[in-house]
């Protein structure tokens, strides 16, 4: 990507990066807005608060993480979009808030529903005026279209207005003219918002193919746990602007859920004391029941559920990742590595 | 320069197609700028009670005044400050800075074929304004309106920068537009669309001068209608050209300090 990048040099490299925001606060009603009119609250909010880590080159990576808990300010950091308060930021050997044209053709944000394309136009147009702008040779461009409109179907909608498209449609547009270029670094916020089901199959199946084409590193943010789990092996979970996790996914779970969830069938009816000697009961509906036991006991623990209780059939599983993410998030399991309160300030303005 | 000159024209003819599916809202926008038509029917009829001239003016000298004033106007149109300001407040700027071109030059296309949107429109209300005022002769020959055009590209350039300025103002202020709204107001008593600067007291004129408003109307339409000799056409030149340099370099300068603030805010 530039003079300085080789193979043992991570893409992607954050450290103590920080981003501070200054936001008005006023009360509501009159009351509020002439006192705002005098006087103007202003509050600090440290929406990311010294994050470090970093990611090589082909790595897909899972930004998880609550809403405001600044991930998406993150990535607008690392695409060159927001200047970070600061801290230490570098993607390919640049800095991105230097915006330089080298970065810029190497990288590519897809945030959600924004879109990039001319909502009166074609989709074509807009990829005329990237393919122009991108300076992308017309063979490049011609072969990167056939091969894009194969993976996403596009054939038939790119001579539509845009406005005239289905979410669905808009959304695969919009991914094909962000990769038009064929960036090497992909930040993709929310890429599926709003998809139907088949739909996040199919964006998630483009992603994955354009990752093993081009070693591309992504960095994805979703709402939807699918996305992460289909595609990132490693993530980092964010909360309150801090990482709490950065590791493995099946990491996280050991870590974030230390225990397994062993589903029985019973042959005839057991009492719940019973089943509470082995574990945690965590529900119980007729001869079902969810037993949540010590994972490094599981298996000695379902053994002798097997030999002991009257089982029809059993199963072990780990929890679902969404409970895993939610457990974390709330604190229960896990507080932040070094917590630092919001700064908060006022002032007139 | 090859990759140039492929940006420059698929920015155009792209942007060209996006401005004509809104044709029939920009002859709205044109008759919304009708004050200079609205002031030569006042100004010809303060000539006539006069018994046929007022300060040196005439009906013809009016009709062709306020004709050039109106086309003028119609080309220097900019409303980059408003576009500006509603995505930098609603993060919609994002996408355009995360290209390897700097987001100016496609608003400026947007403004610049959108011209070629209203020429033929601009054509037809000329000629009926010549035709309402018998006699009246617009430019002299082929050469003012090359020269014209020049001088009309430059006052263009300066509009659009002065409006690019207000725009980015949005990184710092709620409501940037606010400033453009003062700047019609002054635009229509400085710039000479209300009347000829001939009219204006001598001590207010002598300000004027110094600003870059009758660069903007005034002087380009004393180019097209031949009431500048050769030496004053090159002083407006150059000055045009001084004030177009000084606000792009202000816009840079404000554009480096805004994008540190940029908030990126939904997007």
């Amino acid at each position: 990507m530039s003079d300085t990048d080789h193979s043992t040099t991570p893409v992607i490299q954050v450290r103590d990066l920080e981003k501070v925001y200054t936001v008005h606060e006023k009360e509501p009603g009159l009351r509020g807005s002439l006192a705002s009119f005098v006087r103007r609250r202003k509050t600090l909010v440290r929406a990311v608060d010294r994050i470090s880590f970093e990611i090589d080159a082909g790595q897909m990576v899972g930004f998880l993480g609550p809403n405001g808990a600044g991930k998406t300010t993150a990535l607008k950091m690392l695409a060159g979009l927001l200047h970070p308060t600061d801290g230490f930021v570098r993607v390919g050997g640049h800095i991105p808030k230097e915006r330089r044209t080298a970065f810029l053709k190497n990288i590519t944000l897809v945030m959600g529903q924004k879109q990039q394309l001319l909502w009166d136009l074609p989709a074509l147009d807009s990829f005329l005026v990237n393919q122009a702008i991108y300076e992308i040779p017309n063979d490049e461009y011609r072969a990167t279209m056939r091969e894009f409109s194969e993976i996403l179907e596009l054939e038939g909608i790119l001579k539509k207005q845009v406005r005239k498209l289905s979410l669905g449609e808009r959304m695969k547009c919009e991914l094909a003219a962000a990769l038009l270029h064929r960036p090497r670094v992909l930040f993709l916020d929310e890429p599926t918002i709003g998809l139907d089901v088949n739909m996040q199959v199919r964006i998630r199946e483009f992603i994955a193919e354009y990752n093993r084409r081009f070693n591309a590193t992504v960095i994805l943010t979703s709402h939807y746990m699918a996305d992460v789990t289909a595609l990132c092996k490693r993530i980092i979970v964010i909360d309150k602007g801090h990482i709490v996790f950065d590791g493995d996914l099946s990491a996280l779970v050991e870590e974030a859920a230390p225990g397994k969830t062993v589903r029985l069938e019973l042959s005839e009816n057991v009492p719940d004391e019973r089943l509470r000697f082995y574990g945690k009961l965590i529900s119980r509906e007729g001869l079902f029941a969810d037993v949540l036991v010590p994972r490094n006991e599981t298996s000695r623990l379902a053994a002798r559920m097997l030999a002991e209780l009257p089982v029809a059939d059993v199963t072990i599983e780990d929890p679902p990742i969404e409970g895993v993410i939610g457990t974390l998030f709330s604190g229960t399991n896990k507080q932040p590595v070094d917590a630092v309160p919001v700064g908060a300030e006022q002032a007139a303005r | 320069m090859r990759a140039r000159l492929n940006k420059t024209w698929v920015l155009f003819s792209v942007w060209f197609a996006h401005m004509s599916a809104y044709r029939a809202e920009v002859v709205i926008w044109m008759l919304s700028g009708a004050i200079p038509l609205i002031m030569m029917a006042v100004w010809i009829g303060k000539a006539r009670a006069a018994g046929g001239q007022t300060g040196g003016f005439n009906e013809q000298r009016f009709a062709a005044y306020f004709l050039a004033a109106w086309i003028t106007q119609q080309l220097i149109v900019a409303w980059v400050a408003w576009e500006l300001d509603y995505q930098i407040r609603q993060g919609h700027l994002s996408p355009k800075l995360l290209r390897p071109l700097d987001p100016m030059w496609e608003f400026f296309a947007g403004h610049y074929s959108e011209r070629l949107v209203r020429l033929p429109f601009m054509l037809l209300i000329v000629f009926a304004g010549l035709l309402i005022v018998p006699g009246t002769r617009l430019t002299p020959d082929i050469w003012h309106v090359l020269l014209y055009t020049l001088s009309v590209t430059l006052a263009f350039f300066t509009r659009f920068l002065i409006a690019y300025c207000i725009g980015i103002l949005a990184f710092w202020f709620d409501q940037a537009t606010a400033i453009d709204d003062f700047y019609f107001v002054a635009a229509a008593f400085l710039t000479g669309a209300f009347a000829p600067l001939e009219f204006y007291p001598p001590a207010l004129r002598a300000f004027i001068e110094w600003t870059p408003f009758p660069y903007l109307v005034y002087y380009p339409v004393r180019v097209l209608t031949g009431e500048a000799p050769g030496p004053e056409i090159v002083r407006v030149l150059a000055i045009q050209l001084l004030w177009a340099a000084g606000f792009y370099a202000l816009r840079s300068a404000l554009w480096q300090r805004g994008l540190a603030r940029y908030g990126a805010v939904g997007a």
